[in-house]
């Protein structure tokens, strides 16, 4: 399964400037990938892109052997009307209850799974969020921001298990936080200032698994590239 | 010296005579030539039951009398009684329950003309549908009536007299709409004579079919209708001025009855009611004399004061009023006009 | 707010404005037939309060079965409405353009139409506080809530009576101020058609009162009005609120 694109370019209606310009990457891997870039550069506009959400793109999106895309993002919210563990189980998949229970454990919200979503912390609302998608059928899962606010051990501890139970799915990892997308994630596209061109630059990362160390002179070195890759 | 001083305090005199003489002449000469002002608000709008007071400001009869009137027209929400007490108008026309209910809740008003002598409000009906030769014909029939209204204490009045019960006849509920009527639901129904019974009477005249009226007049039945209202304060303090409001109103409803003058009213209805054709308003105004005029020996405006005192006592039986108000009391004779 | 609040603050703006007409009776020096007295107001009050406490409720009874079938031909073409399609923008123009007309010059080819009975004083009642109602659920069900849709819609779970329902409960404050504040409008509306042609109820009584120039049963005839209303917006939003709460405390 490969996510290649080919020069896209993007502009809102009624507005003169491009969002994205010329962008072209390929990720061949599936695993987790992460979309690098400061506030306003158009990752969100990608990830849409990439999803079906927007149309109005000039280029191409080859998803080779991919059907099903989702986007989540940290904004996302449950309805009001019944408990979280009411609105999982509603959107369970059949045979996927087992999935649902490892996962409501891994994320550490077993404790408030029978509250109203408007109840839950930022951090527990974005987890429950996130679970949702992960109980569905997709190729690729785009997580915007999906781990705000949540503390930096439990989303460690999120993002290792996550990887180790779904090794075969890509994932996009969007995230403004260079140490975490140096240390997990497999391929980073750095997305650029639409004045550079090329707008976005491809650069490794050390894909930290639950089985396996990283090395952390090589980790300083990711994250220094991608520091460089984006000023 | 003293001749020059002699001089002095007579031209100093003159002077003064002189400035006291300008000041009087221009005293006398504002009061000759200012007309004086007020308002008169009408009980309707403008339509041929209003055209001797139409007939008197066109045709200068106020100007004539040194007055200023503006003629206001009146409607559903207007009151004129209750406008004369907050000094909106200085007369007005009110019909006779109005001034007997306000005279009951102490207000000081006085009635100094009355200008319908036959009630206008009478019942029109289908004459091959009822017959009504006496009141007991009205038994067992529907009639039309409107609930609050001055058509209910005549009614009410009448099947009195003939000692009916509200259980021998089916009265129905009255509104703006003449439907029931015109779709023979209701074959009595009431009317002004003078304004709708015209239009009804055209379009059932129109169907081939063949009307009346009922006149609780014949019936002894004599509900006093519009009249014209001053308040007591100003009959006190400006008698001169209700007398000559009086006289110039009285003129015109006179000079607009006149059957020679019979053109020139019609012309000044025309000015205010566009939409009535001619062929409607002289109908209009051929009834409207015989309900203002219809005793060549009684003038117009003459204070039908049995009439008075029958209408108060058919509002007390009614228990519309809770107790006498003396009514003959608040009435005034007219002025020779 | 709470119903008790809803009531004495009724009671207190009453209370002024009759106070204020007190005060310009005797400051004036006027008779009891321009501004009944005091004792006048009160025994006429408690004379007609019977009669017109019945009326009253034959207006509010009429008024909220005008009220439902609003609320519900509102939804019905709201929801029907919502989309941004030429049937949905057409039902939107449509509502603002009917809207237009007062119903004062609509009533009168009612009345010719059905009569002077129950149905007309229904569908005037109906009339006059559909239309806000409609255009406050227009507006909210074309509205989506992208943050709670969102996840439906990528997952192809969302059905139509999951939107309404999301819409629906994201906007139910809105709602239930609309659907309280159109009881005012069903109430007001009824009243006139009592008042222009009805046999019944309370405008039809205000209506006789203004026959007999007796401004101490109107007051009666208001005060009663005012706190039946108050009371119907209480419950209205009372309800709005249980059955927001007991949405949100549903397991």
């Amino acid at each position: 399964m490969i996510i290649e694109s080919q020069n896209i370019s993007l502009k809102y209606p009624n507005s003169p400037n491009y969002v994205l310009k010329d962008l072209s990457f390929k990720l061949t891997e599936p695993g987790f990938n992460a979309l690098f870039g400061p506030s306003g550069v158009g990752k969100t506009s990608l990830a849409k892109i990439l999803t079906g959400e927007i149309h109005n793109y000039y280029g191409q999106i080859n998803f080779n052997g991919m059907e099903t895309c989702l986007y989540s993002y940290n904004l996302e919210r449950l309805p009001g009307w019944s408990s979280v563990s009411r609105h999982l189980e509603k959107v369970t998949p059949d045979g996927r209850h087992e999935l649902r229970e490892e996962l409501i454990d891994i994320f550490g919200i077993g404790e408030c799974i029978n509250q109203r979503f408007s109840q839950l912390s930022l951090g527990q609302q974005n987890r429950v969020n996130l679970l949702r998608y992960l109980l569905q059928d997709f190729h690729l899962l785009i997580m915007d921001e999906s781990l705000a606010n949540v503390d930096e051990l439990t989303r460690e501890k999120i993002l290792l298990r996550i990887k180790n139970m779904f090794p075969e799915t890509h994932f996009l990892y969007i995230s403004h936080n260079v140490v975490e997308v140096s240390k997990f994630c497999k391929t980073i596209v750095v997305l650029r200032d639409i004045n550079r061109q090329p707008q976005t630059c491809l650069v490794q990362g050390q894909d930290a698994k639950l089985d396996r160390e990283i090395d952390k002179s090589k980790l300083d070195t990711t994250m220094l590239e991608i520091v460089n890759a984006s000023s | 010296m003293k001749p020059h001083k002699k001089t002095t305090i007579s031209q100093k005199m003159l002077f003064f005579i002189s400035l006291a003489a300008i000041i009087a002449i221009s005293g006398i000469s504002d009061t000759a030539t200012a007309a004086e002002k007020v308002n008169y608000r009408l009980k309707w709008l403008f339509n041929t039951s209003v055209v001797g007071d139409l007939y008197a400001d066109v045709h200068q009869f106020f100007a004539k009398q040194d007055l200023k009137v503006a003629v206001k027209e009146g409607g559903p929400e207007r009151d004129a009684i209750r406008e004369l007490e907050m000094g909106r108008a200085q007369f007005g026309v009110a019909s006779a329950d109005q001034v007997i209910r306000a005279l009951s809740k102490g207000a000081q008003v006085v009635v100094i003309a009355q200008l319908f002598q036959i009630n206008p409000l009478q019942w029109m009906y289908r004459t091959d549908k009822m017959t009504i030769n006496s009141l007991a014909d009205l038994k067992g029939q529907t009639l039309g009536v409107t609930f609050g209204g001055n058509d209910e204490a005549i009614l009410r009045t009448l099947l009195a007299k003939a000692s009916l019960t509200e259980k021998d006849v089916d009265l129905f509920s009255v509104r703006y709409d003449y439907t029931p009527f015109l779709q023979k639901k209701v074959n009595f129904w009431p009317v002004y004579r003078n304004s709708q019974a015209v239009f009804l009477g055209a379009k059932l005249r129109q169907a081939g079919e063949s009307f009346d009226f009922f006149i609780p007049g014949d019936y002894g039945v004599r509900f006093v209708a519009n009249s014209v209202v001053t308040s007591k304060k100003m009959l006190d303090t400006k008698p001169e001025t209700v007398r000559k409001f009086t006289v110039a109103l009285l003129q015109g409803w006179q000079a607009s009855m006149n059957v020679a003058n019979n053109d020139t009213a019609i012309k000044t209805l025309q000015k205010y009611d566009k939409d009535s054709t001619v062929e409607t308003l002289q109908e209009q105004l051929d009834i409207t004399r015989g309900l203002i005029h219809p005793d060549p020996n009684v003038p117009i405006g003459m204070i039908d004061m049995a009439a008075w005192k029958q209408t108060e006592q058919i509002m007390l039986t009614q228990k519309l009023i809770p107790a006498p108000v003396s009514v003959e009391k608040v009435l005034r004779p007219i002025p020779k006009y | 707010m709470l119903l008790h609040r809803r009531i004495y603050q009724f009671f207190i703006i009453y209370c002024l404005a009759v106070a204020c007409l007190f005060l310009i009776k005797f400051g004036l020096n006027l008779s009891d037939y321009v501004i009944p007295g005091p004792m006048d107001v009160w025994h006429t009050g408690i004379r007609e309060f019977t009669r017109y406490f019945s009326d009253v409720m034959d207006t509010l009874m009429v008024a909220v079965i005008g009220q439902v079938i609003s609320i519900f031909m509102a939804l019905l073409v709201g929801i029907t409405g919502r989309r941004a399609t030429w049937f949905g923008s057409f039902i939107k123009v449509a509502a603002y353009n009917v809207q237009a007309y007062p119903i004062v010059a609509i009533a009168p080819i009612i009345f010719i139409l059905l009569g002077d009975g129950i149905v007309t004083r229904l569908i005037i009642a109906a009339m006059i506080c559909y239309f806000p109602v409609l255009l406050s659920v227009l507006g909210i069900m074309s509205e989506p809530v992208n943050d709670i849709e969102h996840f439906y819609r990528a997952t192809g779970r969302m059905r139509w009576q999951l939107e309404v329902k999301i819409r629906a409960f994201e906007n139910l404050n809105k709602l239930t101020t609309v659907i309280a504040g159109s009881a005012t409008l069903a109430v007001a509306g009824t009243i006139v058609a009592e008042f222009i042609a009805a046999n019944a109820g309370i405008g039809y009584s205000i209506r006789i009162a203004l026959y007999q120039s007796d401004l101490a049963k109107i007051l009666t005839a208001l005060f009663l009005i005012g706190i039946t209303l108050s009371l119907y917006q209480g419950v209205l939003e009372l309800t709005g609120y249980l059955i927001k709460k007991g949405w949100a405390t549903r397991v």
